[in-house]
C-alpha cells in the first residue's frame, strides 16, 4: 500500500511517498532556510507563501522519484497540526485535493507522532516501550510510547523550545540563523566547562524550561563581552544536553524503558548523539538515533504514520481543517 | 466543455460547475472563514448536483484575491494541486474582477472592493465597453478614506461594491456622486467566474499549475519592516 505524506507545518516544503508504513520510495525537502534567514527566524507568513509556490513541483518530484503515479496511490496522507496555521492549510489543502482528484482515502496526521514513527521507519523491531526526547524548534518533551497509537506525554517545556533557545544563543553570539548547527560546529572548538551555565529544573519532574538559560548566557556576555565565543557555545550546549539528557533518563528509569530515542531538528545535534549513546552503554539500554534526514521534519513520517492512523481509525473526512495547537493523546 | 470554479477570498466559500459559461449547479456558503473545511466537500456537492465528473472537468478556474490570505491559500493550493492531479489547465481570475462583473451593465464608472482588514479596502476601477467591463486602474489596497478622496478627484459617477465598501459605508455616503450598491452584489460569486473564465479558457489562456499565485498586495508584516528598517 503506498501513501503519499505531505508536511507543511513549519519552513519545510516536504512530500514523500512510503510503501506499508516501511519503505520510503521517495522523500523530498525543499528547505525555506534561506528565505527567513535575515529575520533570524521563521516568518509565518513567508513560509506560508513559499508553501503555496514549491507544493505543486514538490509532489511531482516525490512521484517521479518514486517512479509514481498518481494512480498507484493507495491514500494520501498530510500534517494537520501542530504547527503554524498559514502554512498547515497549504499542505492539507493539498493533500485533499489529491485524495478528491484519485478517489483515494485521506488522513490528516498530527506531526508529533509522525516524529515518532520516524524511528521505526529505520528500525522496525525496537524493544517497546521506547522513552523518545523530541526536540525541535518547536518542540520539546519526553513521551512514552508502547506502541503504534500509545503515547503518553511525560513531560515538555514551560516555554522555549530547545530549538529556540539555539537560535536566540545563536543570535546573541552573532552566528546567524539556523542556530542550531552554527553552535554545534563552534562548540567543538570551545571548552565546555569554560562557563557553568545553569541546568534548568534538572531532577525536578519531567518538565523542560529553557527561558532562563538564553537569559543567563544574555547576563554573562553583557558582564564578560570578551569570553571566547567557542567556549560560550560549547558551555551552553553542555547545559541543554545536560537538561535534555537527564530527564531522558528520568524518563526511561519511569516506564522502566529498554530503548532510548530521539527525533526532531535538535537530535542532529553531535554532541546530544554522543550522549544519548553513552546514557545508553552506562545503563545497558538500547539506543535508537534515526540519521538526521528522519529527524528533521519530511514527509515519510507523514505517510509512515498514516498507514498505522489508517489501520487503527479509518481516513479523515474531507471536512476536516488544521489545529495549530494539536497535542499528542 | 465543462469548468469547475470555486472563490475563497473572502469570508465566503463559493463553487460553480458549468458547462461553457453556463452554471450546472452552484453553492454559495454563509460567511465562516471556514474555507478549509468547506471547499472540497462543496466541489464533491457541485459535482453531484451538476452530473458532472471529476475527470470530465477541462479546466479549474479559480479567484485568487486580492483578500484573506488564508482563505486565498487555500483555494490557489486546492485549484492547482487538483489541475495537476486531473493534468488540466488552471485560470486564475482576480476576485475583484468577480465583484465588478454583475454590475456590468452600469454605465458609470464601477468600484468593487474587499474587505482587507486593518482599515483598509482592495479596490480597482472600471468602465463599461461593449461586452463587458475593463478595468482602468491597478488593483490596489488603502484605506477606505483614500479612495473616497480618489473618487471624489475623479468626479465621475460611481457604482461602488463589494463587502469593503459596506463596511466603510459612511466614507462613501456623504459623496454625491456615489452610490452604494446593495447587499445582494457584495460577494464574489463562483457564477461570474463561470462566466469570467470560460471565453479565456476558450482562447487558451490559462497557466501551468506550478505558475498560479494568488495576488497579494501587501507584502507580509516582517517584509515591510524590514524594508523600514532598510530606509
Ligand atoms: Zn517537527
Amino acid at each position: 500500500m503506498k501513501i503519499l505524506g505531505i508536511e507543511t507545518s513549519c519552513d519545510e516544503t516536504a512530500v514523500a511517498i512510503v510503501e506499508d508504513g516501511r519503505f520510503v520510495r521517495s522523500s523530498v525537502v525543499s528547505s525555506q532556510i534561506d528565505l527567513h534567514a535575515r529575520f533570524g527566524g521563521v516568518v509565518p507568513e513567508i513560509a506560508s507563501r513559499a508553501h503555496v509556490q514549491l507544493i505543486t513541483a514538490v509532489i511531482a518530484e516525490a512521484l517521479v522519484e518514486a517512479g509514481c503515479e498518481l494512480s498507484d496511490l493507495d491514500a494520501v496522507a498530510a500534517c494537520h497540526g501542530p504547527g503554524l496555521a498559514g502554512a498547515l492549510l497549504v499542505g492539507v489543502s493539498a493533500a485533499k485535493a489529491l485524495a478528491l482528484a484519485a478517489d483515494i482515502p485521506y488522513v490528516g496526521v498530527n506531526h508529533l507522532e509522525g516524529h515518532l514513527h520516524a524511528a521505526w521507519l529505520e528500525e522496525p523491531d525496537l524493544a517497546s516501550p521506547l522513552a523518545v526526547l523530541l526536540v525541535s524548534g518547536g518542540h520539546t518533551m519526553v513521551v512514552a510510547v508502547e506502541d503504534h497509537g500509545k503515547y503518553r506525554v511525560l513531560g515538555q517545556t514551560l516555554d522555549d523550545a530547545a530549538g529556540e533557545a539555539f537560535d536566540k544563543v545563536a543570535r546573541l553570539l552573532g552566528l546567524g540563523y539556523p542556530g542550531g548547527p552554527a553552535i554545534d560546529r563552534l562548540a567543538r572548538e570551545g571548552d565546555a566547562r569554560a562557563v557553568s551555565f545553569p541546568r534548568p529544573m534538572m531532577g525536578n519532574g519531567f518538565d523542560f524550561s529553557f527561558a532562563g538559560l538564553k537569559t543567563a548566557v544574555a547576563y554573562h556576555l553583557r558582564g564578560a563581552p570578551d569570553s571566547v565565543p567557542a567556549d560560550i557555545a560549547a558551555s551552553f550546549q553542555e547545559a541543554v544536553v545536560d537538561t535534555l539528557v537527564s530527564k531522558l533518563l528520568a524518563a526511561a528509569d519511569e516506564i522502566d524503558a529498554p530503548t532510548l530515542v530521539i527525533g526532531g531538528g535538535v537530535a542532529a545535534n553531535s554532541r546530544l548523539r554522543e550522549r544519548v549513546l553513552e546514557l545508553a552503554a552506562s545503563t545497558g539500554r538500547q539506543a535508537f538515533l534515526p540519521p538526521p534526514e528522519l529527524c528533521t521534519d519530511n514527509g515519510a513520517m507523514i505517510a509512515a504514520t498514516a498507514w498505522w492512523r489508517l489501520r487503527l481509525d479509518g481516513p479523515t473526512p474531507l471536512d476536516s481543517g488544521a489545529d495549530p495547537s494539536l497535542t499528542l493523546r | 466543455m465543462l469548468l469547475l470554479c470555486f472563490d475563497t477570498a473572502t469570508p465566503r466559500v463559493s463553487v460553480a460547475v458549468g458547462r461553457d459559461g453556463d452554471a450546472l449547479a452552484e453553492i454559495d456558503l454563509p460567511p465562516g472563514r471556514r474555507h478549509a473545511e468547506e471547499l472540497v466537500p462543496a466541489i464533491q456537492e457541485v459535482c453531484a448536483a451538476g452530473g458532472v465528473a471529476l475527470d470530465a472537468i477541462a479546466a479549474v478556474c479559480v479567484g485568487i484575491g486580492p483578500g484573506l490570505f488564508t482563505g486565498l491559500r487555500v483555494g490557489v493550493t486546492t485549484a492547482k494541486v487538483l489541475a495537476q492531479a486531473l493534468r488540466i489547465p488552471v485560470v486564475g481570475v482576480p476576485t475583484l474582477d468577480l465583484v465588478a462583473f454583475p454590475l456590468r451593465h452600469a454605465t458609470r464608472l464601477v468600484v468593487p472592493t474587499i474587505d482587507a482588514r486593518r482599515g483598509e479596502v482592495f479596490y480597482a476601477l472600471y468602465r463599461g465597453v461593449p461586452g463587458g467591463l475593463q478595468r482602468v486602474s491597478d488593483y490596489a489596497v488603502g484605506s477606505p478614506q483614500e479612495l473616497a478622496g480618489e473618487l471624489a478627484a475623479l468626479g465621475d459617477d460611481v457604482l461602488i461594491a463589494g463587502d469593503g465598501a459596506l463596511l466603510y459605508r459612511a466614507e462613501f455616503d456623504e459623496l454625491e456622486h456615489v452610490e452604494l450598491a446593495g447587499p445582494a452584489a457584495a460577494w464574489p460569486r463562483a457564477a461570474a467566474l463561470l462566466e469570467l473564465a470560460a471565453p479565456r479558457v476558450e482562447r487558451e489562456e490559462f497557466c501551468a499549475p506550478w505558475e498560479l499565485e494568488p495576488l497579494y498586495l501587501r507584502a507580509s508584516d516582517a517584509e515591510i519592516q524590514w524594508d523600514r528598517r532598510g530606509l
